[in-house]
């Protein structure tokens, strides 16, 4: 050893050879425990091509012959979701929300199911390089034939710690040649409240199961002590156990078909087809990146709820082309707000980024990882959509969804002029799961824990020459399923006493409309111990917004009615059988209910028989100027009672005979034409406008998370609450505070608290607090 | 036995007609306008053959069958009544937004996932034609929200005054209470008397299907509604046109559950993809009587390729909510997998991969492949087939259609030139290998789904392009015998010919078989009885309705059954039809336990979880004559080669080198024969290739095998001289 000094002038050590080496074992020997590696974490490109691999392919397979094998494997991979979907216990899986996959032995992907979640298999790759890191030479752990992996940890790479996956290495005379996967989002996972996304998480801790890679199966035996621990750290432990075996007997599936290709075209045409097909995408995605147009588009959308209380907090995107690169840069993004369950892990919300390229921008490249390889991301570590280690995440949709929503709106722009386009150009879909998580005792005495399907329903975005579909698919799932609320109904106890009525004005205004979301009254009814959560934002800024001047979709807020019982109500006057949110909270038409509104964060709430819960799903972004809306599909709206003739005048300026719903057409171009008009005289140079609009801060009593204007994205704006009142911080992502947000119980507690010093001293009496 | 049985297809109508020993296959164009015509044709040509008349044949067979496309053409066609829906309060929009998934139901993997590309069909129900009523049931049949007549009044005037000219009533858990749904006949019928000019049909949901699930219900009752009226003129001008030729026994229609029933005891429903289903149930038969064992059938058109499963035992698969054009619906139906793969399917060139890809554009039969001269100029599997030299340009479908092969390999050239350095015969090879093999993954995935071994299965094949392809299928699905079946070209007649008279009603039901949290085994075997004694009893009065005798109904007991939570169930055929304590319980359990293991593979069963049955099902059916086949003999121990008529310069995908080919005609297709390929057999209707490893062996009737040889028994054929030799 000897020693010198830094730069600061102090002493520093200069290890020999031996030395480091002595330092190395002895750092590598007293770990603490393994966590996620940002090495790992931090990295989505495909791995670089291996000795073997390079060895393979260097055998020269031809493309005819690997594309036998892609097919037999795509043909494998269904096999195994079809066999998913039928057997898994999870509603998820019945609905589709699952993923199948063969990865390379480095973790890329290389093709996954037709169906399904493609986020769920783009992130696999993570915990398969964790696993090839850390316990394939580990002597306690070890990888062998027939081994399975366990996992559901979102930061060891899952998209949400709802999902658990099963890995299972393929190997061929103890090498490792490649790996298949299957995910299913199974809902229970033993969080602190019960359907596996809390929204109320205020640390990992109440995230619920936070398993890392964990080897659960042992050459081809489920280990009953692992899986009884699982089993006993949910609510559900039928659901734990049945789709265990789900997974392990598709993944197993899958490779008896590798192990039937191998056989007959052999490892190497195998390993080469796997490695050049995950290559092939990549090159694939570059030369259609290079056929955008060079630029930068930006794309900010705005969070208006921690779930909990009210803020806004900002997800920065600026995506720019420069010839086949491809760039999206998070800066700017909010902080991590380290006890609130919104914070999405960085693989997370990239997962979600190949889920709007393989989805909405290419739906006809191969599904493999080799799709997001390309696109460089530029994030920094502690932002909402980048969270640390310490941060809950029980509801990391809230930042991954909206790396999706970032993708998929600023594709149509990037693509709107290119003459060749792999898909429609189309406004946003919606990106909230407006949905009922619920729990509790089930009428046949089961403790359960999930979600409705009703998520699946979300509002696509209108498309450029037509209008968006009505509640269709998720932006996650092609072909997922809403489901059949009386087979719901013998599961659970809850009706839905309104079950997905669209109702008037949920939509995205524009020439063509946003596909509309639909409205959903619930009930519980016939158990000891039932209640509700909601787990989205959006009711005060809309989550998502228009395209090319279409509107965005409405907002939407949580509509309860407590003390009452619909049941007896209804049944002893049916008249009273008519429901709708809009009316019960207008009219307020049930004696002694107590009709309250909030935001869509609610946390687990009891809910007794009878008392209503009434949500709506979301409307897709509306596409072009409503002045150019077809004046006749302005009435066929009308005539469906999808708008409202306020909407009808004032937005389309459309005049039309209120009793045969017959287009004015005169009348319209004219008030058209005023419409104009109005607009004209309403018009200020964008200068001055930027003048009257632009401030330097946002403003004081905005509790606003993240950077401020489009060219500050260095710097971010956050709350702090480190003294005794909260106080506005500015600076780099790295340099503020950690944001903490006080317990809204204990602010609350506080405020009265004041209140009543403040009457003491105004009245000069004093107030017995009994503890 | 006499019998006539008859396909009516999109372009043909394929008769089978049995005269005591004589069997008889004859075809005739469809004639849309009045089916009857091409039906009479083909009978006539039938009788003609079998030397008899029309009038005798009508007078002394034991039945008329009959299978048709009609309602899948009308639904596709979109030709129906105007149908107006009442729903429960709250489910306004449930049809409309079809479980949300419905914009990709019928369509291929690739289009289902373009979710930028999503956009639902043209509804059979207009949204303005869809009104509540204020009422509720929950999920075990409580009303919970009487029914207010005055409000079903209102909305029923509502509905017709906007035009409905046909209703359907659907309302929410109506299968566990059908009460409401009753009421609202009562009123519909006060309101529009049968005997008055603007009585309309009404469909009651609870009628249609037993089986919870209100959308898949109510659309199925809306697809029954829509075709009702179509099936109602077509049906009648068939029976009429039997009766006036003197037939005075009921028509009996095929229907997709495998059965067959009179008209009077057939929904519109029933009838969609009948035809393929027949040949479905023809398998089966075959499979049945003359011992093949596992089989799956395979029929390769113009647009499209099925797979059917007959495993040894009969069929045991059905899909309780197929997809029907574009819509999902509720119905027992014979499982059909469809693949978007035929002659007509356009190959294009694959830049991602440098490879291939087959479809899933397909260039039909309008303009058709390039080789049709038509119009198309991109290639198709029909062009490669030509380009390779397996079809005659003179004699493709008898004739009908020349084609024109220079057309097909500049097709292919312009296609792939800039692409792929090769040329247009490689390409065609690349095409023809591409779509066996896509087929082939097809026919494997469809076996290990639902739990079987490929080479436990012989391949039965039927269908224009099957002859031409079943080789390279098969081998590539690692399958070594492929059977061509006796009256090939009209095999969904001949399976329509031995179909059983039978209905099939189910319920829904919750029944725990074993609680996992109590731990204790279901003991309430008198309601259990009375579920499928109530089944036994509808299923024997459509029967009897029909003329056959009570005791001479036979039932076969089925369950969809589930472990835990398991949304999805498997459906369980049992051996028994009562349930008489434990040890039955037991068997139940059992007996689902190794159906699901054989499918999903064995451990993956859950019973810790709980076994529940969600479903009971009730076929009832009458068993009855069936056609006898000849021997099916392929012993491998024929050694006598026939005569090849000319020889041709064929290549084929996995041999270098083009082969000089014997062709061989009808002739040729004596069962005593053997055929080694490499070589072409071209009769009437088809064309057989016979790949180099592959053999051909006829049997009597017209059947075909093709054969995989372990080793090439060429060299010890006796090899009858060829003629140009």
């Amino acid at each position: 050893m000897t020693l010198t000094t830094n730069d600061t002038g102090n002493p520093q050590e200069i290890l020999s050879a031996q030395e480091q080496q002595w330092v190395d074992k002895f750092m590598d020997e007293t770990t603490l425990f393994l966590g996620p590696d940002p090495e790992i974490m931090r990295n989505h490109q495909i791995h670089a091509r291996t000795a073997y691999e390079d060895e393979c392919i260097s055998k020269g397979i031809s493309p005819l012959e690997m594309d036998r094998i892609r097919k037999r494997l795509a043909g494998s991979l269904d096999e195994a979701f079809e066999m998913c979907e039928s057997m898994g216990a999870a509603p998820g899986a019945k609905w589709a929300d699952l993923s199948v996959a063969v990865y390379t032995a480095e973790g890329d992907v290389t093709y996954l199911s037709n169906r399904g979640v493609i986020a769920f298999s783009a992130v696999l790759h993570h915990p398969i390089r964790y696993i090839m890191k850390n316990w394939k030479d580990e002597p306690t752990v070890g990888i062998h034939p027939g081994d399975g992996f366990f996992h559901n940890d979102s930061r060891y790479g899952m998209v949400h710690n709802t999902d658990q996956s099963m890995l299972v290495p393929v190997m061929r005379d103890g090498q490792i040649i490649a790996w298949v996967g299957a995910t299913i989002h199974e809902g229970e996972n033993g969080a602190c409240e019960p359907g596996g996304m809390p929204s109320g998480s205020e640390t990992p801790f109440d995230d619920g199961l936070r398993a890392s890679p964990i080897k659960i199966v042992e050459r081809g035996h489920l280990r009953r002590d692992l899986l009884t621990f699982l089993q006993h750290s949910t609510r559900d432990p039928k659901l734990m156990l049945a789709d265990i075996k789900v997974k392990m007997g598709a993944v197993r599936r899958v490779i008896e078909s590798v192990d039937r290709i191998i056989e007959e075209v052999g490892q190497e045409s195998f390993v080469a087809a796997l490695r050049v097909t995950v290559e092939n995408v990549e090159v694939e995605v570059r030369r259609r990146i290079k056929e955008l147009p060079d630029g930068t588009v930006t794309f900010n959308q705005f969070m208006d709820s921690t779930l909990k209380e009210n803020i806004l907090i900002k997800f920065a995107c600026k995506i720019t082309v420069k010839g086949d690169r491809l760039i999206v840069d998070l800066t700017g993004t909010g902080p991590e707000i380290l006890n609130r369950a919104i914070n999405s892990p960085l693989g997370s919300t990239k997962a979600f980024m190949t889920q709007a390229i393989l989805s909405y921008w290419w739906p006809d490249l191969p599904r493999s990882t080799g799709a997001l390889s390309p696109i460089e991301v530029i994030s920094e570590e502690h932002s909402w959509a980048d969270a640390g280690y310490d941060a809950p995440v029980g509801q990391s949709l809230q930042g991954s969804f909206r790396g999706f929503s970032a993708l998929q709106t600023a594709y149509a722009k990037l693509q709107f002029s290119t003459p060749k386009k792999y898909s429609n150009v189309i406004a946003p879909w919606f990106n909230q799961i407006n949905d009922f998580l619920w729990g509790g005792t089930t009428q046949h005495g089961e403790q359960v824990g999930n979600l409705c399907a009703d998520l699946n329903g979300m509002g696509g975005g209108a498309k450029a020459f037509r209008d968006g579909e009505d509640a269709v698919a998720p932006l996650f799932c092609a072909m997922a399923d809403i489901a059949e609320q009386e087979v719901m109904e013998e599961e659970v106890p809850f009706l839905q006493l309104v079950s997905k009525r669209l109702v008037r004005d949920n939509q995205g205004f524009g020439k063509y409309r946003g596909g509309m979301g639909y409205e959903m009254i619930v009930a519980s009814r016939g158990t000891p111990n039932w209640g509700f959560m909601t787990v989205t934002s959006g009711s005060k800024f809309s989550s998502i917004t228009g395209m090319f001047g279409g509107y965005g979709c409405p907002t939407y807020p949580l509509s309860i009615v407590k003390g009452i019982n619909i049941y007896d109500i209804i049944r002893k006057d049916p008249s009273q059988f008519d429901l709708s949110i809009e009316r019960i909270m207008n009219e307020q038409p049930y004696e002694g209910g107590s009709y309250q509104s909030a935001h869509m964060g609610l946390q687990f709430d009891v809910a007794k028989e009878g008392e209503l819960y009434m949500i709506s799903q979301g409307s897709g972004g509306g596409y072009g100027d409503v002045l150019e809306r077809d004046p006749e599909m302005v009435a066929t709206d009308l005539q469906l009672d999808r708008i409202s003739a306020q909407v009808a005048t004032d937005l389309y300026a459309v005049v039309w005979n209120p009793e045969t719903f017959v287009v004015d057409v005169q009348g319209t171009k004219d008030a058209r034409a005023e419409a104009r008009k109005r607009r004209i005289a309403r018009g200020t140079p964008f200068r001055e406008f930027i003048k009257d609009f632009v401030t330097e801060e946002p403003p004081a009593d905005l509790l606003y998370y993240g950077s401020w204007g489009q060219d500050n994205d260095e710097e971010v704006f956050a709350t702090h609450w480190g003294g005794q009142e909260p106080q506005r911080v500015k600076g780099k992502l790295s340099e503020i505070p950690l944001v903490m947000i006080p317990d809204r119980r204990v602010l609350k507690i506080e405020a009265q608290d004041k209140r009543i010093r403040e009457l003491e001293a105004k009245y000069g009496e004093t107030v017995l607090h009994k503890s | 036995m006499k019998r006539i049985s008859v396909d009516i297809g999109g372009t043909f109508s394929d008769c089978f007609f049995v005269w005591d020993d004589i069997y008889v296959e004859s075809k005739a164009l469809t004639t849309h306008h009045n089916l009857a015509l091409g039906f009479n044709e083909a009978l006539d040509l039938a009788c003609d053959r079998a030397g008899v008349s029309r009038q005798q044949a009508l007078k002394e067979v034991d039945s008329v069958r009959y299978a048709t496309t009609l309602g899948t053409n009308a639904l596709i066609e979109g030709v129906g009544p105007r149908v107006g829906v009442l729903v429960t309060h709250g489910f306004e929009d449930t049809i409309h937004l079809s479980r949300g998934r419905g914009y990709g139901e019928g369509l291929d993997p690739l289009k289902q996932g373009d979710m930028a590309d999503a956009q639902r069909p043209e509804p059979l129900v207009p949204r303005h034609l869809v009104r509540s009523v204020k009422e509720r049931i929950d999920s075990i049949g409580t009303v919970l929200v009487p029914l207010m007549y005055e409000d079903v009044r209102q909305q029923v005037r509502e509905l017709v005054d906007n035009g409905a000219e046909a209703i359907v009533v659907a309302l929410t858990n109506a299968t566990e209470n059908a009460d409401h749904e009753e009421r609202i006949l009562e009123i519909i019928l006060e309101e529009y008397p049968a005997h008055e000019l603007g009585a309309i049909p009404v469909l009651l949901s609870s009628q249609v299907s037993g089986r919870k699930g209100e959308y898949i219900r109510a659309m199925s009752t809306v697809v029954d509604a829509f075709l009702h009226q179509t099936m109602f003129h077509a049906l009648n001008q068939l029976s009429s046109n039997l009766r006036e030729s003197g037939y005075d026994k009921p028509m009996l229609v095929i229907h997709n559950s495998g059965g067959m029933a009179q008209p009077n005891s057939t929904d519109a429903l029933q009838t969609i993809h009948s035809g393929p289903i027949a040949g479905v149930g023809g398998a089966q038969h075959l499979s049945e009587t003359t011992g093949l064992g596992n089989v799956v059938s395979m029929d390769m058109g113009g647009t499209s390729f099925d797979i059917g499963l007959v495993p040894e035992g009969g069929i045991k698969h059905y899909d309780f909510q197929p997809t029907i054009g574009r819509w999902m619906v509720s119905a027992p139906m014979i499982h059909l997998n469809t693949l978007g793969a035929g002659g007509g399917s356009i190959a294009s060139y694959d830049r991602i991969h440098g490879a291939i890809k087959i479809g899933p554009e397909s260039a039909g039969s309008d303009p058709g492949p390039a080789c049709y001269d038509r119009g198309g100029l991109r290639p198709t599997v029909t062009d490669a087939d030509l380009v390779l030299g397996y079809l005659d340009p003179e004699n493709y479908a008898n004739g009908y259609i020349p084609l024109n092969k220079k057309r097909a390999a500049y097709a292919i050239e312009e296609a792939f030139s800039d692409e792929l350095d090769l040329e247009a015969i490689q390409v065609a090879k690349i095409i023809k290998r591409t779509v066996d093999e896509e087929m082939a993954i097809g026919i494997e995935k469809e076996l290990r789904t639902r739990g079987g071994l490929v080479e436990d299965y012989t391949m039965l094949a039927y269908g224009g392009n099957g002859p031409l392809h079943a080789c390279g299928i098969a081998s590539r699905a690692g399958i070594s015998k492929i059977l061509f079946p006796p009256f090939a070209s009209v095999f969904s007649a001949l399976g329509a010919g031995n179909m059983k008279p039978l209905h099939i009603h189910e319920r829904s039901a919750y029944i725990v078989l074993y609680d996992a949290l109590e731990r204790s085994l279901y003991n309430d075997y008198d309601a259990i009885n009375n579920y499928i004694e109530e089944l036994e009893q509808k299923g024997a009065e459509d029967l009897v309705r029909q003329g056959y005798d009570r005791d001479s109904v036979k039932y076969r007991l089925e369950m969809d059954m589930r472990y835990g939570n398991q949304l999805v169930t498997t459906a369980v055929a049992f051996d028994i039809n009562r349930v008489k304590g434990t040890g039955a319980v037991l068997h139940l359990i059992k007996t689902f336990s190794d159906i699901f293991g054989d499918r999903y593979g064995e451990g993956t069963q859950a019973p810790e979880a709980g076994v529940r049955v969600q479903t009971v099902r009730v076929a009832s059916y009458i068993d009855g004559d069936v056609v006898q086949f000849e021997s099916l003999d392929s012993s491998g121990t024929r050694r006598i080669e026939p005569v090849a008529v000319a020889e041709r310069t064929i290549h084929f995908t996995d041999e270098e080198d083009p082969v000089n080919t014997p062709i061989y005609d009808t002739m040729s297709l004596k069962s005593h024969y053997v055929i080694n390929g490499p070589a072409l057999v071209t009769t009437e209707s088809t064309t057989y290739l016979v790949e180099p490893g592959w053999r051909l062996e006829p049997t009597p009737q017209g059947a075909v095998w093709l054969l995989k040889d372990p080793t090439n028994t060429t060299d010890v054929t006796t090899k009858l001289q060829f003629q140009g030799a």
